[in-house]
């Protein structure tokens, strides 16, 4: 009775959530240029749509290259902070931690106000520049927490038979704790990679309508009418983001990374 | 261990030089001369993420001259002063109100859900995991998009509705308070099961085992044992969902009526559509103080957390 109801809750939970994706995705097949669900006929012609298309193509390589970049900013910022902080615990270090963590606890519209304001009085706003800074730093809050994990499951005995064999902190960095830390780097670039592709509000209002990104096309085409290339372009974010934390997860331990303790077996 | 213990020994020195630039010298000269590459972060988050809200803060006190659209340095508290306007206070009052249902709704699903994850096997797990962050990472633009197709008169729920008789006639559910309010709820849940998860994960087995062995129903152990155990964890997520959806911008803007119109919407509109950047900069101004608060708060719930990291 009780297995039933947890199993019921499990399958509803679930299935509330991949909703969205399914209906996205038979939106996404409508043979005509509505957007039905279930889909009216079956066709794959809106996916081709999105590369020949002028504005989502543009949209589409704004996207890809700002979050390359931004998730490369994002990892340069956090590592320096994590690594400084595991090294030498001093208050500066902590300070730069807290700073670090703050971005992820403001309502995105305050940071992207601020922002805006910033380059506007600068006079360089509304280019991919602004954006990818943007993001860069908006985002470094995932890659900070994730290395200094990493930093943290580093066990003293390695680092102690490291310098007992007569390494520098130079050395013991580049050998020992660079190369064990790696995967939690690369988690955190992931992170914020899928995360910077999927961002509104920060790209809305630096991109002041001469920089767009892909969601910030979907919601002003959304708003112009409706056609089946957006939910195209939605179901390739998802393969997108799927591929991404799949590889996480095959590679590196998810729920560690996540926060988990180490099942007991 | 060498290095770090001269590292010691050099700040137990330098902590007898006083005042203002000694405290300076310690606090940062002395750090950035141990460790340099420090500076790039802290010019970067500097730069880039301080002194932007600095500026913020003092365009929320400069003058706006609403017939020119236009604002110049000046020092003035018009822009707080309109926080006991009504335009103020019925949307702030609208974002409170749907921010603390939201977060509540989404948290009764997220709580038990988290606990049954957190207590599967491992691959399962971590399927669910994978999942999960991919609901999490779907832009908001997404979410809203396909949760509106549902409610839709072409394609969806109210179709249904028609065709079970529970409705004369179709129409779509959107917008409406409904439609926002479940919209919000739905995007905080992958959230919030990721708040809960540390902590669910590190919760005894052998606490619930005990208890079932002595009697108790799954349902009772459930609110007996874990969720008095889980209650700081709880909470804090709840004020971080709050605050999270105190800020929620596309979802109102897709989903909501004219009159539901949230806080991160009326700062947008202010500052992008009216120009008036002084008094977007007040609201934010405002709104990152209360943020404050909360995270203050949550940070001492953290601590005071009965599972702890002992």
């Amino acid at each position: 009775m009780i297995r039933a109801a947890k199993m019921v809750f499990l399958t509803v939970v679930f299935g509330m959530m991949a909703a969205p994706l399914l209906i996205v995705a038979g939106v996404s097949l409508n043979a005509k240029k509505r957007m039905f669900f279930p889909p009216d006929g079956i066709s794959l012609r809106w996916f081709p749509e999105v590369f020949t298309t002028a504005k989502w193509l543009e949209a589409v390589t704004n996207s890809v290259f700002i979050a390359i970049a931004a998730a490369f900013i994002a990892v340069s910022i956090a590592l320096p902070i994590a690594y400084f902080l595991w090294r030498y615990r001093v208050f500066y270090a902590k300070a730069l931690f807290i700073a670090g963590l703050v971005p992820f606890a403001l309502p995105p519209v305050i940071t992207a106000l601020g922002m805006l304001v910033f380059w506007s009085e600068i006079g360089f706003v509304g280019t991919i520049w602004n954006i990818m800074l943007g993001h860069g730093v908006f985002l470094v809050t995932l890659p900070l927490v994730m290395i200094s994990l990493g930093l943290e499951s580093i066990d003293e005995e390695i680092l102690e038979a490291g310098r007992t064999m007569g390494a520098n902190s130079r050395k013991l960095f580049t050998s020992v704790v660079f190369p064990m830390v790696l995967p939690y780097m690369i988690a955190g670039y992931a992170f914020v990679l899928v995360l910077s592709m999927n961002e509104y509000i920060i790209a809305f209002f630096l991109g002041q309508h001469a920089t767009l990104t892909l969601p910030v096309q979907i919601l002003s085409s959304l708003r112009s009418g409706y056609t089946p290339v957006i939910a195209a372009v939605a179901v390739m974010f998802m393969i997108l983001a799927i591929a991404i934390f799949g590889l996480i997860a095959r590679f590196g331990d998810l729920p560690k990374l996540l926060g988990a303790w180490a099942p007991k077996e | 261990m060498s290095d770090q213990a001269t590292g010691v020994e050099d700040a137990t020195e330098n902590t007898q030089s006083s005042g203002f630039f000694g405290a300076l010298k310690d606090g940062l000269f002395t750090p950035l001369k141990q460790f340099p590459a420090a500076l790039y972060p802290t010019l970067m988050i500097g730069v880039l993420f301080m002194i932007p809200f600095v500026i913020m803060f003092l365009i929320s006190f400069w003058n706006w001259d609403q017939a020119a659209a236009i604002f110049t340095p000046a020092f003035e508290l018009t822009h707080y002063a309109r926080f006991f306007s009504p335009l103020f206070t019925t949307h702030l009052w609208v974002s409170v109100q749907f921010a603390a249902l939201a977060s509540a709704l989404s948290l009764m699903v997220a709580v038990p859900f988290t606990f049954f994850i957190s207590r599967f096997r491992r691959k399962p797990q971590v399927l669910s995991l994978i999942f999960i962050l991919c609901v999490l990472t779907l832009s908001e633009v997404i979410i809203a998009y396909s949760l509106s197709i549902v409610m839709s008169r072409s394609g969806g729920l109210p179709n249904v509705a028609e065709w079970l008789g529970l409705v004369e006639r179709a129409r779509s559910w959107y917008p409406s308070y409904f439609a926002n309010l479940f919209g919000l709820s739905f995007f905080n849940i992958p959230f919030a099961v990721l708040i809960l998860y540390p902590s669910s994960t590190r919760l005894d087995r052998e606490l619930t085992e005990a208890a079932q062995t002595m009697g108790a129903t799954p349902v009772r152990t459930f609110f007996t044992i874990v969720i008095p155990l889980l209650e700081r964890t709880i909470m804090a997520a709840f004020i971080l969902l709050f605050v999270f959806t105190m800020g929620a911008f596309v979802t109102p803007y897709w989903l909501a009526r004219p009159e539901d119109t949230m806080m991160a919407q009326l700062i947008a509109d202010q500052a992008l559509s009216r120009g008036n950047i002084p008094f977007a900069a007040a609201l934010s101004v405002f709104f990152m103080a209360v943020t404050l608060v909360l995270s203050l708060l949550t940070v001492w719930l953290r601590r005071s957390d009965k599972l702890g990291d002992a």
